[in-house]
């Protein structure tokens, strides 16, 4: 190891050094803003994002779809979950907005939009995945608590068939009977 | 004496897991509403596809209402086996 390299190891090394107490500074400096009505920067999100979606595709890969998602009676296993549990965010046909629409941030997504196509394994395996578990540092929480896998997947099969439905569909399938209390 | 309190233990956590895992609907956040199945009345069943799984669902719904409901739209001359299938797989349904 000649001289040279030798001062150009030290050298990054201090760099290093800086920059760690440089984050460590900024950390206990208290000058981040964490409120959620200040945006993140254009690179921020679209870093954070690009994690998101990264993580949800590896992690949801090997996850089995039923194949009767496509049932009446997951629609309405699903459709009274879906509006006490997930209408305060994700909205419900003739709402356009709530309280967490306008004020969360990332904004909870309006899950009566239509999609483009057909719904795709690798769809149903994402929504499933994060209904499941949830998304870390957002208003998303894990399901899993208290709802096992079924009960879950009959809320992916609702909210697939949200967008098309009208306020009065939306009404009468997400409404409990007596006979329909389905704690399964 | 140990074995008790090992036994104790496990019974315990056997209670604890018992209260943590079915989740009742009455502790969700909002309360859903008794089906409006009277707005059923005015859509309009030519349209409808009896193979649509929302229409399907909306059926065995509201089977109970139904037939107190008159006629509805456009369902005079329709087959009403399908339904009556969906009544009776309904209530062989309930646990
Ligand atoms: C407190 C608000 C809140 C509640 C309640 C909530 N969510 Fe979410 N949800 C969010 C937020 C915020 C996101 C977006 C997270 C992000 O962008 O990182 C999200 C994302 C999602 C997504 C991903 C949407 C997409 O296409 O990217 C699905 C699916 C979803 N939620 C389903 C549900 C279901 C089902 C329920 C009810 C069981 C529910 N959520 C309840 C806040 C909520
Ligand atoms: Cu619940």
């Amino acid at each position: 190891m000649n001289k040279n390299t030798f001062s150009c190891a030290k050298c990054l090394l201090v760099v290093i050094l800086l920059i760690l107490a440089g984050i460590l500074g900024f950390v206990y400096s208290g000058w981040y803003p964490i409120g959620a009505d200040n945006k993140h920067h254009a690179l921020t999100y679209w870093a954070l994002e690009t994690l998101r979606e990264r993580s949800i595709a590896r992690a949801s890969a090997d996850i089995s779809v039923p194949g009767d998602l496509d049932s009446p009676e997951r629609l309405l296993a699903g459709g009274p979950d879906y509006h006490e549990m997930c209408s305060g965010c994700h909205l419900q046909p003739a709402k356009a907005q709530s309280d967490f629409t306008l004020g969360l941030y990332p904004a909870p997504p309006n899950l009566t939009e239509a999609k483009s196509g057909q719904i795709s394994t690798t769809e149903n395996q994402r929504t499933f995945w994060i209904i499941k578990h949830g998304i870390k540092a957002s208003g998303m929480p894990s399901w899993a608590p208290g709802h096992d896998d079924e009960r879950i997947w009959s809320m992916v099969a609702f909210i697939n068939r949200l967008p098309e439905l009208s306020a009065s569909e939306y009404q009468i399938l997400t409404s409990r009977t007596d006979d329909n209390g389905h704690a399964h | 004496m140990k074995t008790l309190q090992q036994l104790l233990f496990v019974a315990g956590l056997a209670g604890l897991s018992l209260t943590v895992q079915a989740h009742d609907p009455k502790e969700h956040m909002k309360d859903s509403e008794k089906p409006n199945c009277e707005a059923m009345k005015d859509m309009d069943h030519e349209k409808m596809d009896m193979n649509n799984p929302v229409h399907q669902a909306m059926m065995k719904k509201c089977m109970a209402q139904m037939h107190d409901m008159g006629e509805m739209k456009g369902m005079e001359g329709q087959d009403h086996s399908q339904h009556k299938d969906a009544a009776k797989e309904k209530s062989e349904h309930q646990h």
